[in-house]
């Protein structure tokens, strides 16, 4: 062929190709935008849904650019869009199938087995957002731990507001970092129903690691000036002793202190308020009188304790365990030194 | 008795004495399944981490029947409680057993003077005679109504406790439940403790007392423990050796003497039966091995 006998075509026309190609990659690799952005970023351009509702197809290229994603191409996440829908009246509609699981493999693995994925019919979109996605630290991210009950709160007003209210959502709104939000008890990607058994809010692992993942926490208590005392004494107590032998019909922590709603003892308004408590004993123990509600509920038996019922059962406590100690042992030493002498009695004489 | 028996130790053993009715022994084997269950399914509420609960603990719905079981063997105690009350005020044997049973002077000297023997301070070992109930025995009927009256009233105050606390305020429903814990280690290791020490570990009756399975003791067993309730027994039956009757039930916490092997066998009766067994026993017991 006429080429190969002037072989000098060869190196430039290569050259010329491997810059093409990189040219071709470098706007892919580097998101340049610009082909999809020069329609997209008319802020009016809009299409109708099945139902006839008007959906904006603008997309700001500045708040884009912010967000966690802002460095990749609009195909790296629209892979299907085809070109002839792109192409001529825009009429036909793209497809909007975006697969984040191509890149976030472990996230979307959690997520399918999330009562998110199983039961409803949400995806990644829906918490995290779309084209302006920010990263998890920033402020304004909507998965940022104090925007967590406004983000849940679409889809689950009720407990929002409930929670929004409590003691634990009123410290969060104040900023605290290792304030419980949404995601400290229900997990986040792995989102389980209440009654399954590996759920953290399953009523087997309220009161087992939920609860207890803060409030026996030596360096939370510390820090908010409460103690660890509740949980312990809850373990010892006959509903706790109940619930960790596997009773679930014993009460746990949710039992007395609500679920979202749960407030200090001090706030009227709480289920362990002194005036509430009668009530919410009366849930489980119908005819629960005044003296239910009196006294201290998470106790610990000392004789040095706080209040009078401690002090008492931690008297009874020391002089039971004397007595046992001297009946026992003086039993014990008895027959002992019964059985060692009609042991030795017993010694064949020879 | 290392030197095994001599013959005439055997013609003196063969004798039998009536320890338990059979009354009593269905009594007290009542008791001992129900305490067994208080035991276990109260203490796998206290413990429920421990490997053997794990019966309980691992079967759906286990720790609710195990308040359930717990209750009614609490209950079915209580009733034998109440049996046992009116069996001693309305049998002419439960009365004796009731004056038999008072704590005497005599009994805290048998303890001492057995300590002493036990200790080798009395030497040669002082031979001590004991009446139809030793110091032993004594302690540890009496100690066991003092535990089921504790664990009762606790026990009822913990399942009442609506009705408890329309009266009485919180703390003595946390002490309730602190003397119910403590109070079941006391009883329980009493009963590993001394009970069975009495009757199963000493070397004198290993490896068990029968009376609680065939209701009597040998005479051997009799002099060891009862030594002065046998001399009394002697006495009435050499008084009465005139009019002997063989079959004439027992005497109000007396003996009876029977032969070991009862001839003449009813076809079938509660005796026969009875008879039965205790020959089974027997042979049980005289077993000397292959």
């Amino acid at each position: 062929m006429m080429w190969r006998k002037h072989k000098t075509w060869v190196v430039p026309l290569g050259i010329l190709s491997l810059l093409f190609l990189y040219g071709m990659m470098g706007e892919m690799a580097w998101g340049d935008n610009s082909k999809c952005l020069s329609c997209h970023r008319d802020e009016t351009l809009a299409k109708k849904d099945a139902r006839g509702n008007k959906v904006s197809l603008f997309v700001s290229e500045e708040e884009f650019k912010k967000g966690v994603h802002g460095q990749i191409s609009c195909t790296d996440c629209h892979t299907r869009i085809l070109d002839e829908s792109h192409a001529g009246k825009g009429v036909k509609e793209a497809d909007r199938r975006v697969d984040c699981g191509a890149c976030h493999e472990g996230s979307e693995r959690l997520f399918k087995t999330s009562v998110h994925s199983i039961k409803a019919e949400i995806a990644c979109k829906e918490c995290h957002g779309y084209h302006y996605i920010k990263p998890l630290t920033d402020l304004r991210s909507t998965t940022y731990r104090t925007n967590l009950v406004q983000t849940c709160g679409t889809c689950h007003p009720e407990e929002s507001k409930q929670f929004g209210d409590s003691i634990h959502g009123v410290a969060l709104s104040r900023g605290r970092p290792n304030q419980p939000t949404c995601t400290t008890c229900h997990g986040t990607h792995a989102i389980l129903a209440k009654s399954d058994p590996q759920s953290p809010v399953h009523e087997r692992k309220i009161a087992m690691t939920t609860c207890p993942q803060c409030h026996a926490a030596e360096q939370i208590t510390r820090e908010y000036r409460f103690t660890t005392q509740p949980v312990k004494s809850y373990y010892d107590s006959f509903h706790g002793l109940s619930y960790r032998g596997g009773d679930t019909f014993s009460a746990n922590c949710a039992s007395c202190h609500g679920v979202h709603e749960i407030r200090s003892s001090s706030d009227p308004k709480s289920m362990i308020h002194k005036d509430n408590l009668q009530k919410t004993c009366g849930n489980c123990h119908p005819g629960a009188s005044e003296n239910f509600a009196k006294g201290k509920i998470h106790s610990v038996a000392s004789i040095r304790g706080v209040e009078f019922g401690e002090r008492a059962v931690g008297w009874v406590r020391i002089v039971y365990i004397i007595l046992i100690v001297a009946v026992i042992g003086g039993l014990s030493f008895y027959n002992f030194t019964d059985w060692l002498r009609k042991t030795i009695e017993r010694r064949p004489k020879d | 008795m290392s030197g095994g028996l001599k013959t005439k130790e055997l013609g003196i053993m063969a004798k039998k004495y009536l320890r338990m009715t059979l009354n009593e022994r269905i009594q007290h084997i009542n008791l001992a399944i129900n305490f067994t269950i208080l035991v276990i399914t109260g203490f796998a509420l206290k413990y429920p981490e421990a490997f053997w609960a794990s019966p309980i603990t691992d079967v759906p719905l286990g720790m609710t029947f195990r308040g359930f079981l717990h209750r009614l063997s609490g209950v079915a105690t209580v009733t034998l409680g109440g049996y046992h009350l009116l069996y001693l005020a309305f049998t002419e044997r439960g009365r004796r057993i009731v004056i038999d049973m008072i704590p005497m002077w005599q009994d805290a000297k048998d303890l001492w003077e057995t300590l002493k023997n036990n200790l080798f301070i009395n030497r040669p070992a002082k031979v001590i005679r004991m009446g139809r109930f030793n110091f032993r025995e004594k302690l540890e009927y009496l100690g066991m109504i003092w535990g089921t009256i504790v664990m009762t009233v606790t026990g009822f105050i913990l399942w009442f406790k609506e009705e408890w606390l329309l009266f009485f305020p919180m703390w003595t429903f946390e002490v309730s439940r602190a003397i119910h814990f403590y109070e079941a280690i006391l009883a329980t290791l009493t009963i590993i403790v001394w009970h069975f020490y009495s009757v199963v570990w000493n070397p004198d009756v290993y490896p068990m007392n029968w009376a609680w399975i065939n209701g009597h003791l040998t005479e051997h067993e009799m002099e060891l423990e009862h030594g002065s309730e046998l001399e009394r027994i002697r006495k009435e039956e050499k008084g009465r050796q005139a009019h002997f009757n063989e079959g004439s039930g027992a005497g109000p916490g007396g003996g009876r003497a029977y032969p070991v092997n009862q001839e003449g066998r009813e076809k079938f009766s509660i005796k026969g039966f009875y008879g039965m067994i205790q020959h089974l026993n027997e042979s049980i017991k005289n077993w000397k091995g292959m």
